[in-house]
């Protein structure tokens, strides 16, 4: 198991090598000047060449990409040229907002698609299977934006029970916050939830079908025994899969809904950083959403690990 | 006494067992005989009750608690794994992967309450070795894909004999394992039976199994019983024709004359082919295994040769490269003088004039091809356009003895026998010289099985072809090759003409093949014949 979580390890840590390389070299090696482009069409040779200095745009390549992936080594992310403040104190503020948002999204998603597609699969082909399809593919469907419309009007407008955007901070309670995120949660958590539900469905009819269910019936478990004891469990490895890929999406993919509920967080930090043209704050989070995929995929390694004991090498 | 009366199923209306009766003493070994479809594993589910969906059963299955057929599920439940137990055909999946086998044998314990989870572990490490695999040697917390598949039929007996079970039901237990393994695993449950005092109900297609082991046997056909008795009895009189015909189908010789030239066809010579294995560390080298080993032989142009051993021995590693799928490591195989190169750069005409048929009849085509294209495939390799195309194929097929208007039809629409057929003529289409035969005939009944060999036999004679028969099954290869070869460990242990090697084998591994076969007693057969 350890040599397995070791060797996992060493060939994420080579593609966050190959991943800063290829970010470094796409925004700042490529042709074309990233002080001029920031600038704009109207900038003089002087403030390019002040940006240039600022950006450490001077010197080789190679100690130019040294200097960078040093500096996040060890926590400086330069500084955001829109917002005149250290990029990591920008994102530490904003991952505050987008990491409780996606946990607690995926954790709902989780919770909603769990049980949804144990009963779909245990029902198979009845009333109960063809409306748990039917409301699953609605939910594909349907844009999250407009769930989360929905939800402002339902909850927030009409019975006032969450307030329609915003986020207090977490300084006014961890219940507040908690609150504020709620809806946004929703309206993410549904649309995967379907899709998780879907791929939960399909691998537990599958694992049904398979001889060591017909084993676990002849022991004298009962369908839904074998379901719980046998079934379940080996259904969970593609359902992982999609909980790791949902997770990453979550994290920075949450771009509209932030919008939708006014928060501050990682998406709307992107989104505002292209369009400002703050190239540093850009390569930082791309940087940074790199390397929050690689550790989910980790993670996501580690857990196939610990269901499936074909995965753990003896040593 | 464990009795069936009238047993009656229908699936989705189609009837498919009717009116069973069978008695199943106990402390005895019933066997029930038939061809795939005859109905034995549904007359066992519905003991079980765990028939599938749509069936409707009716008639009577007593058991000592009472009929089983008008229990409620609850009730079945508690029966199921602690009055009657029940073993299937492929070990290799009937056990939860990701379940340790001391759990798994714990679990039958727990379920029915007869124990705590630490007591159910103590009981299963003790029925774990009464199988045959001691703790000290196979600890609790080993995982099933740690086991070969012998081993796993053992888990999966002490799974269902966990609770010493009235009745045990034994589903083709052996049919998916080597020939000594099968011996090994019969061995175990004769004892059982024996030392246990429950009772067995064998189903199997294999005449030999039943002969050797059941102490009274039921002949099933389109699932209706035709002939029971006692085993020795029922094989001496042989009253109903069905019987005989399976008897005769089972020890089938096809007529064949022996017409090998004495021109090399196929030379093998020094093959080495190694596989790597897991990397020890996560710098270290890969490991090699060496799956064949310095094999050497020659096929004749117009023999036929066997190979034959257990899984594992390399025989499929030595037919891939043979047919150039894969690259050997040391050595060289020629076919009429010209070195087989596996990869991309291997010559057509090498791959047209030899063809393969493999074992599985259902996995090897494409479902969504008619059989004509099925059967025309090879021709890609023909560097010329063949506007004849429809008629080779027509005349294929008649070859093969099917009908020509059956290249119009998809690969579902026909039984295991006649895609073997199609098989067959697939890979005689470009007028081989040579046919690799990997298992062809094992997945089959026993009838389709004689109705193939005489057809393999016939189409030597026709075209003067050579066959590689690779089997495990010793007795077929005996009755359709010249010569014979022996593997095991990836080495050629023996080889010689057929019946020199079966009548005084040098080998012991040869000898220990040829005692584990299970054979019908020579002097029960005189009277039906004579």
């Amino acid at each position: 198991m350890l040599r397995y979580a070791l060797t996992r390890a060493l060939s994420l840590g080579l593609s966050l090598v190959v991943a800063s390389v290829v970010i470094f070299a796409v925004i700042e090696v490529i042709p074309g000047d990233p002080a001029a482009y920031m600038l704009g069409m109207n900038a003089t040779p002087e403030a390019v060449a002040a940006l240039r200095g600022q950006l450490g745009l001077e010197g080789s390549v190679v100690s130019r990409y040294l200097g960078w992936a040093g500096g996040m080594l060890s926590g400086d992310f330069g500084v955001s040229y829109t917002y005149k403040v250290p990029v990591a104190d920008l994102v530490a503020q904003r991952l505050w907002v987008s990491l409780p948002l996606a946990l607690y999204a995926l954790a709902l998603s989780t919770l909603i698609a769990f049980p949804v597609g144990l009963i779909a699969a245990a029902r198979r082909g009845g009333a109960t299977d063809y409306g748990i399809m039917g409301a699953t593919q609605l939910g594909i469907a349907v844009p999250n934006f407009w769930f989360a419309m929905l939800l402002v009007m339902v909850f927030a407008v009409n019975l006032r029970w969450f307030s329609a955007g915003g986020f207090p901070g977490w300084e006014d309670g961890l219940l507040a916050g908690l609150k504020a995120l709620t809806l946004p949660a929703i309206a993410l958590a549904l649309p995967q939830a379907s899709i998780l539900a879907r791929v939960m469905r399909s691998a537990l009819i599958e694992t049904l079908g398979q001889d060591y269910i017909r084993t676990a019936r002849a022991k004298g478990l009962s369908r839904r025994q074998a379901v719980l004891r046998h079934a379940l469990r080996n259904a969970l490895i593609p359902v992982l899969t999609i909980i790791g890929l949902q997770f990453s999406f979550l994290l920075a993919g949450a771009i509209i809904i932030e919008n939708v509920f006014f928060l501050p967080g990682l998406g709307r930090l992107v989104f505002q950083a292209i369009t400002q043209r703050d190239l540093i704050v850009v390569e930082s989070l791309v940087m940074l959403l790199v390397f929050a995929v690689i550790v989910v995929t980790f993670l996501v390694d580690l857990a196939y690990a610990a269901v499936d004991p074909r995965l753990r090498r003896r040593t | 006494m464990i009795r069936l009366e009238d047993l009656s199923v229908t699936i989705h209306g189609a009837p498919i067992l009717s009116e069973v009766s069978l008695d199943i003493a106990p402390g005895k070994v019933t066997g029930l005989v038939g061809e795939s479809g005859s109905g034995k594993s549904i007359t066992a589910l519905a003991m079980m009750g765990l028939l599938p969906h749509g069936s409707t059963a009716s008639g009577h299955a007593w058991l000592e608690e009472g009929d089983v057929l008008a229990k409620t599920e609850r009730e079945m439940c508690t029966l199921r794994g602690n009055r009657v137990g029940m073993i299937f055909q492929e070990p290799m999946t009937a056990l939860n992967p990701l379940k340790t086998i001391g759990d798994q044998v714990a679990e039958t314990l727990v379920i029915h309450g007869r124990a705590t989870k630490r007591e159910a572990l103590e009981i299963a490490r003790a029925r774990l070795a009464r199988v045959g695999l001691p703790e000290d040697r196979f600890p609790l917390g080993r995982y099933p894909h740690e086991l070969s598949g012998g081993q796993r039929q053992r888990v999966c007996i002490a799974m269902a004999v966990a609770l010493n079970p009235e009745l045990l039901i034994a589903d083709e237990p052996t049919t998916a394992l080597d020939v000594t393994t099968q011996a090994q695993i019969l061995d175990l449950l004769k004892r059982l039976v024996a030392e246990e005092g429950m009772s067995l109900l064998l189903i199997t297609h294999d005449l030999a199994v039943v002969s050797g082991l059941a102490d009274h046997v039921a002949v099933m056909q389109a699932g209706r019983i035709v002939e029971q008795g006692p085993t020795e009895a029922l094989f001496r009189s042989m009253a109903h024709p069905y019987t005989r015909k399976l008897f005769a189908a089972s020890s089938h010789q096809p007529a064949r004359v022996a017409q090998a030239e004495d021109v090399p066809l196929l030379t093998v010579e020094n093959a080495v082919r190694d596989y790597a294995t897991a990397r020890l560390g996560i710098f270290g080298q890969p490991g090699r295994f060496r799956a064949v080993n310095g094999v050497s032989f020659t096929l004749r142009r117009g023999e036929s040769l066997g190979l034959v051993g257990e899984s594992g021995c390399g025989k499929s590693t030595l037919t891939r490269a043979i047919l150039g799928l894969d690259a050997l490591q040391g050595g060289a195989i020629r076919l009429d003088g010209q070195e087989i190169h596996a990869g991309p750069h291997l010559d057509a005409t090498i791959r047209r004039r030899m063809q393969v048929v493999f074992q599985d009849p259902y996995g090897s085509f494409n479902p969504r091809w008619r059989v004509e294209r099925l059967v025309a495939e090879p021709f890609h390799l023909s560097p010329e356009h063949l506007p004849d195309r429809r008629d080779r194929v027509a005349r294929a097929l008649e070859d093969v003895g099917l009908e020509p208007e059956a290249m119009h039809r998809f690969i579902h629409e026909f039984s295991g026998g006649q895609r073997q057929r199609i098989a067959i003529a697939r890979a005689l289409i470009t007028n081989p010289d040579l046919i690799v035969l990997d298992e062809a005939v094992s997945a089959l009944d026993v009838r389709v099985r004689a109705q193939i060999l005489d057809l393999l036999a016939r189409l030597q004679e026709e075209h003067g072809l050579a066959y590689l028969f690779i089997s495990h099954d010793l007795s077929v290869v005996r009755s359709v090759t010249d010569r014979v070869m022996v593997m095991k460990g990836g080495e050629i242990v023996e080889e010689g003409p057929t019946e020199a090697v079966f009548a005084a084998p040098a080998h012991d591994y040869t000898k220990a093949l040829i005692a584990a076969t299970p054979r019908i007693p020579a002097d029960w057969q005189g009277e039906q014949n004579a």
